[in-house]
């Protein structure tokens, strides 16, 4: 019965946004050959248009005179249970809604939204892989899809302060701002926030973190549930009421800017007066307003330096000129922008919930291979990003394939060239 | 039953209601999308939303189809990247900048306007028949295409290059004699202007919206389109 | 005693044999002869020899048939094909073939009028029985017992099949009496019809054209003389030899046209020019007649040569063609705005009942998904 499921939320989503995109496809097949997923592995099944095919076949069949004769006449077929769960594998898997494929589409189709909007009828369905669900459970019964309950958050936080000696303020009432740290960084790469601490503190911001605000991680909008987007949203949210800031700052975690940034106001009540940033934009303000200085050329003794562009943060997230002017001062002689670059970067492969999944591991190793070509083209001997999941994928990936590549987080580099 | 009745039928009473069906098609499909219900968008922009909308139009008509390394697609699949600039391109200059066409418009509007000598838009038509032949052939062989397309697929490249091969023939008077080409030009134009609205041939209408949103979703992150 | 050939009058009235042989040419050079291979034409080649020399096909021909008996009736028309003509310039040709004719009876040119005239008319189809060729000009009324068209009380279509009845072979001239012309036009109050519509079953050579070219009657009509057969027609019965080109295709403008150079209007410098009059209106391209080839006045000139569109007025329905200065490639028939409005509103108005019928679904879905939760 999961078909009646996934086509109802199919109905109930499809307004003009949808409908209207869904009309304007040609078939031209381009987006295939902006997806990374499709030019690593030749399968078809995963074109972009196709990820989307049942959100169609249920629009056309339950919307449109002509779907609903073809229907009748048999020249279509109904959605099935095993067509929905053959293609939530693919588009669970196979998918980082990296949003590349609108960028080729001669109509110019949000594919990567309308991805999403297949991802919430399999998640009302029941429909997840089974790794990324006992995520999302665990971030909805512990807080955090890494287990990071606010008891380990209050041991990490404390024994981070301790190794970096950086201050970390926590709970702190009347604060401007309140920055939220992914689990990611949290639990592996938690120089991460000694780093940023670090920044924050030189540039004189009133900044504090937060208990009740620890993740900002959305393994609920990675699995497509609005419900559950909203509730770790909230969980965010409610912290920085509680705490009065005026600014909440997401770090390095790509898919959490676009949920926070990008998509809370329409789904649910956001607090008023309270601007939503990334990190590094942030960062770009600093070096712009002489917040924070950074030592020329810090990093040009290291060979070869190249930027990846996170999906989340770059093409969907705008922050494209920041790490560019900062990368300008820190390596302006070694930085090579690989190509495509900026908004028509590739995609790591491993955003959008895949690297939880244990089954898309050949997929996302295949894409991966398109990103060591790229690097291998500049010749780079290190790789800079601003998301942890693209670190996450990059490091996994040195690791699997014996790369001989330094990768780094922007912000531990802004961090360690900063002039005292 | 000769040509020339025929004829003054595929230019008379059949064009029509063909141009009929096409206006009610049409106006049915618009108005089915508009009303659909459109959520309004409550994220705070962080550039200019119009911007974006005006950067997606003028980037897909003026440089996308003339400086085609700027899509890292055309590396990818250069002959159907241009096959489908060029066909686009060719159809747009025979319907509106050809002589015979333009008094067809001038006689359904009112005004007409300054062409393109026969010879030019010949070349146009003659290349925009060989880029139908080119994307027919890549449908047929593309893994991806052969999955995604359905026999509407195919109905819809036949009516377009029916009315592009008949008209070539009338220009050139080939084959057969200038009324029955004209006729099987008429027959096969009234075809297709029914068969638009059935079709995802319609998607130049749908373009706008798409576009729009496109530009819009894009200009609000304040990145280039 | 047996009627004198046409060689024997013209000898008679002094024409050389040499001059004899001449205008033979001159008929086999008008009608095509040097073009078909005659002798297989419609069967006449038992009768006429194996010679392949169209001169001395038509001399033989001109020198054993005697004259030949044409009756000629008017109907809707206008005179003009008879005017066109009696006004030719053309003294050889169609003198020759004229005077090789006896008009037994003409409706404009008899000398006699009424009761006398009808009986003169009477008497000639009673004598010349089978043999004449019947010449219609006008188009045919039979419309309301066809009193919008009355010759001494008959109506036309009375005196049409009465006459055709006796002849020989049936020719209709001018675009009314081939295709219905000007009374045909919208919207045809008298209900007005084509020789071929008001006679169904007969075949009727049309010479069609407002009028037709002179030259292309005569030299259809020497045919028959020496032939004793109606000519190759195309499928609306016009003879090829005249009607197997269109104007576009032997246009001296036609150049212009491949160029791409129009004359936008009637005084323009492409007018100035004689730039292609294609954006004018011009119907060359489907029209079929032989004004760019033998052109009017004696081969003086033709309408696109004098600088006016084609109006197509040897092609059926040619007066509602969609206009004169129309382009040719334009539609017949346009919605009008109202009707296009109306198509419009439609779509819409159903487009908005499908579009509420969606939402309602969605509505079912949404409290369908809470049921479920």
């Amino acid at each position: 019965m999961e078909n009646q499921v996934v086509i109802n939320t199919f109905v109930k989503e499809t307004g003009g946004y949808v409908a209207s995109q869904l009309e304007a496809c040609t078939r031209c097949g381009m987006c295939a050959e902006a997806c990374h997923f499709y030019q690593a592995t030749e399968n078809p099944e995963f074109a972009p248009i196709w990820k989307i095919e049942l959100l169609k076949r249920a629009y056309e069949q339950r919307f449109t005179l002509i779907g609903k004769i073809k229907l009748a006449l048999g020249v279509d077929k109904q959605i099935t249970d095993d067509d929905v769960a053959h293609f939530s594998k693919i588009v669970y898997e196979a998918c980082t809604m990296c949003n590349k494929c609108s960028m080729v589409c001669p109509m110019g189709i949000q594919l990567g939204p309308l991805i999403h909007e297949v991802r919430t009828g399999f998640s009302n369905a029941g429909l997840v892989p089974a790794d990324l669900m006992a995520a999302v459970n665990k971030q909805v019964t512990e807080g955090s899809p890494l287990g990071v309950t606010d008891d380990v958050f209050e041991s990490r936080m404390e024994w981070v302060a301790d190794e970096w000696e950086v201050e970390l303020p926590m709970d702190v009432k009347g604060a401007d701002t309140l920055v939220v740290f992914s689990s990611i960084e949290i639990m592996k790469f938690p120089e991460n926030i000694a780093a940023i601490a670090k920044i924050l503190n030189k540039a004189g911001e009133k900044w504090t973190l937060s208990t009740k605000a620890r993740e900002v991680v959305n393994f609920g909008f990675y699995e497509g549930s609005t419900e559950r987007t909203i509730m770790f949203l909230k969980r965010v949210f409610d912290g920085a009421v509680d705490l009065g800031v005026k600014k909440i700052v997401v770090t390095e975690c790509g898919h959490a800017y676009d949920a926070m940034r990008w998509t809370s106001y329409n789904i649910m009540d956001v607090p008023k007066g309270i601007e939503i940033t990334h990190i590094v934009g942030l960062i770009g303000e600093y070096v712009r307003s002489g917040k924070i200085k950074l030592k020329k050329g810090a990093l040009d003794n290291g060979g070869t330096i190249t930027f990846h562009d996170a999906c989340k943060i770059q093409r969907r997230g705008g922050h494209i000129k920041e790490p560019r002017e900062v990368l300008s001062i820190l390596a302006p002689k070694t930085f090579k922008e690989m190509s495509p670059n900026r908004e028509q970067a590739v995609c790591c492969g491993g955003g959008g919930g895949v690297i939880a999944i244990k089954e898309a591991d050949p997929i996302r190793y295949a894409a991966f291979e398109l990103k060591i070509d790229q690097m291998k083209k500049v010749g780079a001997k290190t790789v800079v990003m601003s998301c942890s999941n693209c670190r996450l994928q990059f490091t996994d990936c040195v690791q699997h394939f014996n790369l001989d590549v330094k990768v780094a987080g922007l912000s531990q580099l802004v961090a360690d060239a900063l002039v005292e | 039953m000769n040509w020339t009745d025929i004829l003054a039928f595929a230019r008379g009473p059949f064009f029509e209601v063909a141009l009929l069906v096409f206006i009610a098609g049409m106006a049915y499909r618009l108005v089915r999308i508009l009303f659909l219900g459109w959520q309004p968008d409550k994220v705070p922009a962080r550039g200019s939303k119009l911007g974006g909308v005006a950067k997606s139009f003028l980037k897909g008509v003026l440089i996308w189809p003339f400086i085609p390394w700027v899509k890292n697609t055309f590396k990818r699949n250069p002959i159907i990247y241009m096959a489908g600039g060029l066909f686009h391109l060719g159809l747009f200059v025979v319907i509106f900048l050809g002589t015979a066409h333009m008094l067809v418009w001038k006689s359904l509007i009112g005004i007409g306007w300054k062409t393109l000598p026969l010879p030019i838009v010949d070349w146009f038509a003659a290349a925009t028949i060989v880029a139908i032949i080119a994307l027919f052939i890549n449908r047929l062989v593309n893994p991806v295409l052969k999955l995604i397309s359905g026999p509407a697929e195919w109905f819809n490249l036949l009516f377009v290059f029916l009315p592009m091969v008949t008209g070539y023939a009338l220009t050139h008077h080939l084959w057969f004699r200038y009324e029955v080409l004209y006729s099987l030009h008429m027959i096969s134009v009234d075809v297709l202007l029914i068969w638009i609205p059935l079709s995802r041939i319609s998607h130049f209408m749908f373009y706008f919206f798409s576009k729009a949103i496109h530009g819009a979703d894009f200009g609000k992150r304040a990145v280039e389109p | 005693m047996p009627d004198k050939s046409i060689f024997e009058e013209l000898k008679e009235k002094g024409v050389s044999r040499r001059d004899f042989m001449k205008l033979c040419g001159t008929v086999a050079g008008a009608i095509g002869l040097t073009y078909l291979p005659p002798v297989k034409l419609n069967g006449a080649s038992a009768k006429l020899g194996r010679s392949y020399k169209p001169a001395a096909l038509v001399a033989k021909a001109l020198a054993t048939k005697s004259r030949l008996p044409v009756i000629w009736l008017e109907f809707q028309d206008c005179a003009g094909c008879s005017e066109a003509l009696t006004r030719s310039q053309s003294p050889t040709l169609v003198d020759l073939v004229l005077n090789q004719i006896t008009v037994e009876y003409h409706e404009t040119l008899s000398a006699a009028a009424g009761f006398q005239a009808d009986d003169a008319k009477m008497a000639a189809m009673k004598k010349y029985a089978g043999k004449y060729v019947l010449v219609i000009e006008g188009s045919v009324s039979p419309k309301d017992g066809g009193v919008y068209c009355t010759i001494g009380g008959k109506s036309s279509l009375a005196l049409l099949q009465e006459a055709a009845a006796g002849a020989a072979a049936i020719i209709a001239t001018g675009n009314c009496a081939a295709f219905g012309g000007l009374p045909k036009a919208n919207p045809n109050p008298t209900g007005a019809v084509s020789v071929s519509e008001a006679l169904p079953g007969k075949t009727i050579l049309n010479i069609p054209g407002c009028p037709a070219i002179p030259e292309v009657f005569t030299g259809t009509l020497a045919h028959f003389l020496i032939f004793g057969t109606l000519p190759e027609l195309d499928q609306l019965n016009r003879p090829k030899t005249f009607y197997g080109n269109t104007i576009h295709d032997r246009c001296l403008r036609r150049p212009f046209y491949e160029a791409g150079k129009f004359a936008s209007s009637f005084d323009d410098e492409g007018a100035k020019q004689g730039y292609c009059l294609y954006k004018l209106g011009c119907k060359g391209p489907t029209t079929y007649n032989a004004c760019a080839s033998l052109k009017w006045c004696g081969g003086l000139s033709f309408p696109v040569q004098s600088g006016h569109p084609c109006l197509g007025c040897s092609e059926p329905n040619f007066w509602d063609g969609g206009g004169f200065y129309q382009g040719q490639s334009a539609p017949l028939d346009r919605p009008a705005l109202v009707t296009a409005g109306a198509a419009l509103a439609t779509g819409a108005v159903i487009g908005a009942g499908a579009a509420a019928a969606n939402h309602a679904q969605k509505k079912t879905a949404e409290h369908d998904e809470k049921k479920e939760k």
